[in-house]
């Protein structure tokens, strides 16, 4: 029995949180491994094929699942560990790696460790991330890349008074896209150029922690280097009305473009910390001085929108640059054990400044260079205070008050250099503040049980953006039940956010999630699984824009109006069958029902029945699965899984068909040695 | 050290054969205890403050004492450097002589977690962990007011995950509380948590952080922010993150979350709208004094003509919506 609860532990959790069919999650072998020498050593392998069969648009599914065929080590697991802390080189070793080979996600960790002495964590990553950009540029615009990520870390002394840091990390983004490339002139129309991404960011770091007097001093220096280059290119004939009016000839007959930029960004954190009976000090000063450097040069061919021939090459340089320094102080007191104070004070300022150098030469005739001068400038300072009373073990209290001012400054400067006295510019501050307060309630009235309830209520008064929070408030409540076998749940939580007033309307946003869930393991070869989520979202918003049939459009103002009903639930219950086979049946759907067009305001113009279109996108994503897992000896597992996927938008507002079925699965061996 | 007349008589697995059997787990769990407790009186010298070793905890909780060295508690005892109140199980659980002396029971163990308030446990586990940087701002993290302490997401002795000894897989433990999240990581457009590509600590910390460097108040909570304090959004899409001459004001100011649903969306790009037209309109209105020159952010101009389809589609002319060093108006 004890035994047994470990890997129904680690089943049992793993199995709830897959979404995905592979890889498997029920175990094999002994969870003690088998000691060698000194050592203990777990290891496990799923090696398996996966296959997938699509219907419908390809793409969707790919940005969606990007699930493929072909043959993969699902998983793997390796432990080594020293059995009483004494290892000569190293107390353990855990590597853990998902999907390698083939899967669109793989992912490998690993820990070395020897105790006292050192600690080393990796983490490596792939996504290959494929995105056709329907949505915002009418298929214009796609990804095919792979995402790589690594990270390094190498702790020194990790248990003495004194630590060393090392680090290392490296992104990298590589592939094919499309992009868009507006020609000939400022009025011209987006043509789709083949884009080859090629992005590195590297980052190196070196710190260390002090112990000394009852605090604890960090330290930490850090670089960062990061290129771009890629490479744009269009070779060919595209013509313009792929996207846009019947009527524009704009022909693109060649491009290229060239755009690499250099950035880094050296910078310091230092952090004080000390924690005692009665009180706490924490206290963060950063600095970054990020730099870019940036060219571009690019050159078009082809016919414009007026008809005739066209050339336009552009040319342009400069660097970009950000110093960024932040400042946190917290101080913590703790006047009697139930009662917690803390006051926090946040600054930051960010100032992000370059030139920009911009020439084009257009049909043979150079315009000259244009200069502009860019500044953007964000301080902010943060005070909050708050405070915990725990009054009994069943009740407790908690509220505070936050008050943010936020100044951003900009500066926008242009001048031709070839002109005498054309510089202009002009420079804008834009402050606010904002207050705002929280409270909440947490009740234990039964150790099984727990309740707890909260709200915040915020007031700004000069917002940046329309959307932004004015006047706000939200309110949360959550109450748990859990015993050994059962967990039962609900939540409620509401945002409201009122953007008024505005000149013509005003913006509101109000979101309301209900959810419920539950897990019951009434036996150890028996678990359930579920949980309903309804996530509503309703905005409003006056938008003005430009529609018409003539020479010039017309202003027009409208509503705009936008809502989200989201119906979510998942489902997941697993079957032990006499401890010699796992099954395991899960489904999750997300219904977006949207709203009831019939209830909007309906829009006449030509312009409103576009919006109307675009109120609410209804659509349905669907997810069942199974699988079956055979125990065929104690350190082997035959396993097979199914798992579909299905798209479907009911309204097809792109004008396009983006709906797509998969039906997806896959076969391994799961083998402990 | 022989703590037990019959421990070393009695293999583990020997052992754990006999306490699976009910009707003399009792028994012998009383005989292991008073075995211990007299070994621990007559056999080892006695330590001060109550404190009797691991060593005679071993005896009678010889499942949890089987696999701990792979426990990262284990190095306490494995250094050999570490006082009584910071060594092995009761460097957690407190001196175990009152434990032992009368024979078991969770009401003798000075700090038995299953017993304690989410505050107390919160104490007894910052008594080693304090000083760890993440964890920094923990006394005061939305968790923490909210009655979520330690053990509610860390299993010390039954944890199925290789790193932090987590009661589950993480994204099926923050699941449990956080339903809503799950929907959103649920949708057909999200980051690739369910998938294992992303954890959730990539962006958030649990154990509470300073407030966001972007937005405004403490919205949003407990972010893992990226090195320099940027969003941590950053970390991954580097390309993102300038500096730019030509910054889009509301993605360095506000922050990503301004134009999309970080967690998951029904609409492509994790955007907050089905169309890319909807989002930069309600912000580009011209109206009243927002936008950082205080008389409405910018309305288009009329050449825009939204009955035109190139129109409706911003980003084919706008590429770099994100930021440009090239072109003012993100156009390359």
């Amino acid at each position: 029995m004890m035994k047994t609860i470990p890997i129904l532990l680690a089943a049992t959790g793993a199995l709830l949180a897959q979404q995905t069919v592979a890889p498997t999650t029920e175990q094999t072998g002994s969870p003690r491994g088998q000691d060698t020498g000194a050592y203990n050593i777990t290891d496990s392998v799923e090696f398996g094929y996966r296959w997938s069969l699509v219907n419908g648009d390809p793409g969707e599914y790919r940005s969606d699942v990007n699930y493929r065929n072909g043959l993969r080590v699902l998983a793997a697991a390796f432990s080594m560990t020293s059995k009483d802390g004494h290892g000569r080189y190293f107390d353990q070793i855990v590597l853990n790696t998902t999907g390698l080979g083939n899967d669109p996600y793989q992912s490998a960790t690993l820990r070395v460790e020897k105790n006292g002495l050192y600690r080393y964590d990796m983490n490596w990553r792939l996504n290959d991330y494929y995105n056709p950009g329907l949505t915002i540029a009418g298929g214009l615009h796609l990804l095919d890349t792979v995402h790589r990520l690594q990270d390094h870390e190498l702790l020194l002394l990790p248990q003495s008074h004194y630590h060393l840091r090392i680090g290392y990390s490296r992104n990298t983004q590589d592939g094919p896209a499309l992009t868009t490339a507006q020609q000939f002139d400022a009025n011209g129309v987006g043509l789709p150029v083949f884009e080859n991404v090629q992005r590195r960011w590297n980052e190196y770091r070196v710190g260390g922690d002090i112990d000394f007097a009852g605090f604890k001093l960090t330290l930490m220096r850090r670089w960062d280097f990061y290129t771009e280059t890629p490479v744009y290119t269009g070779l060919g004939v595209v013509s313009g009305p792929s996207i846009g009016v019947a009527s524009d000839p704009t022909v693109l007959n060649t491009f290229s473009r060239s755009a690499p930029q250099h950035g880094r960004n050296p910078g310091w954190m230092g952090n004080l910390l000390a924690n005692h009976k009665r009180w706490a000090v924490n206290a963060r000063a950063s600095y970054m001085h990020g730099y870019n450097d940036f060219s571009l040069g690019e050159m078009a061919t082809g016919i414009s929108r007026f008809g005739g021939a066209a050339n336009r090459q552009i040319l342009v340089s400069g660097s970009g640059d950000r110093p960024y320094a932040a400042g946190d102080l917290t101080l913590s007191l703790y006047p009697t054990s139930r009662l917690t104070l803390v006051n926090t004070t946040s600054v930051n300022s960010m100032r992000i400044d370059g030139p920009s150098s911009y020439t084009e030469i257009a049909n043979g005739i150079n315009f000259g260079a244009s200069l502009y001068f860019r500044y953007l400038g964000v301080r902010r300072v943060l005070n909050s205070s708050d405070a915990d009373l725990r009054l009994t073990r069943w009740l407790g209290v908690y509220g505070g008050y936050h008050y943010t001012d936020r100044l951003v400054t900009t500066v926008e400067d242009f001048s031709l250099p070839a002109i005498p006295d054309s510089s202009t510019g002009a420079s804008y501050a834009n402050s606010n503040t904002l207050r705002s307060g929280t409270f909440g309630i947490r009740l234990r009235p039964l150790k099984a049980l727990t309740a707890n309830f909260g709200g915040e209520i915020g007031r700004a008064d000069n917002p940046l953006t329309p959307i932004s929070g004015r006047n706000y408030h939200a309110i949360d409540g959550r109450i748990d039940y859990r015993t050994r076998s059962l967990r039962l749940s609900a939540a409620y939580k509401q945002f409201y956010n009122l953007n008024a007033p505005v000149s013509f309307t005003a913006f509101s946003s109000h979101s309301r999630d209900y959810s419920a869930s539950a897990s019951w393991s009434p036996r150890d070869w028996f678990s359930l699984d579920a949980a309903y989520m309804k996530l509503h979202l309703d905005t409003m918003s006056g938008i003005n824009y430009f529609a018409g049939t003539g020479f010039r459009p017309n202003q027009e103002s409208a509503l705009s109006y936008y809502v989200s009903n989201v119906h979510a639930a998942n489902l997941g219950m697993r079957i032990d069958i006499r401890r010699r086979a796992d099954l395991y049946f899960g489904y999750s759907i997300t219904k977006d029902t949207g709203g009831n067009r019939v209830g909007f305001d309906p829009n006449t113009t030509l312009a409103g029945a576009i919006l109307t279109a675009v109120q609410a996108f209804p659509l349905t994503y669907q997810s069942p699965l199974a699988r079956l897992s055979v125990r065929i000896t104690p350190k082997l597992r035959w396993n097979a899984g199914y798992q579909f996927y299905g798209y479907n938008e009911e309204f097809h507002i792109f004008s396009y068909d983006q709906n797509f079925n998969a039906n997806t699965g896959y076969t391994s061996l799961l083998w402990t040695f | 050290m022989r703590v037990c007349p019959w421990a070393d008589r009695l293999a583990p697995p020997a052992a754990i054969q006999l306490l699976q059997g009910n009707t003399m787990r009792t028994s012998l769990l009383l005989l292991f205890a008073a075995g211990a407790a007299l070994a621990q009186t007559q056999g080892s010298p006695p330590q001060p403050g109550g404190y009797a070793g691991s060593n005679a905890c071993k005896t009678c909780h010889a499942n949890i004492w089987m696999n701990f060295y792979k426990n990262p508690h284990f190095k306490s005892i494995a250094s050999g450097k570490e006082s009584p109140e910071h060594t092995g199980c009761e460097g957690c659980h407190g001196p175990a002589q009152s434990h032992i002396a009368a024979h078991g029971g969770k009401n003798t163990i000075p700090r038995a977690f299953s017993l304690m308030t989410p505050d107390q446990a919160l104490e007894t586990c910052l008594g080693c962990h304090a000083k760890d940087l993440s964890r920094a701002n923990i006394r005061h993290s939305p968790h923490t007011l909210n009655g979520v302490a330690c053990t509610s997401c860390h299993s010390i002795h039954h944890s199925p995950t290789p790193k932090y000894l987590l009661a589950k897989q993480q994204n099926e433990m923050c699941y449990g509380c956080h339903t809503q999240v799950r929907a959103q990581f649920s949708m057909p457009h999200k980051h690739r948590v369910d998938e294992g590509f992303m954890q959730c600590t990539d962006c958030h910390n649990p154990h509470g952080s300073f407030d966001a460097t972007w937005s405004m108040g403490q919205r949003p909570r407990m972010m893992q922010q990226a090195p320099g304090t940027d969003e941590p959004c950053l970390k991954c899409h580097i390309d993102k993150r300038g500096p730019f001459v030509f910054e889009h004001a509301p993605v360095r100011v506000e922050g990503c979350e301004t134009c999309h649903s970080p967690h998951g969306s029904m609409n492509a790009k994790l955007l907050r709208r089905p169309v890319v037209f909807t989002v930069c309109l309600e912000c580009h209105t011209g109206a009243d004094d927002f936008g950082t020159r205080n008389n409405g952010v910018p309305l288009q101009t009329s050449k825009h003509n939204l009955l035109d389809p190139k129109y409706q589609k911003c980003v084919t002319c706008h590429v770099m919506i994100h930021g440009s060093n090239s072109d003012p108006y993100f156009l390359r």
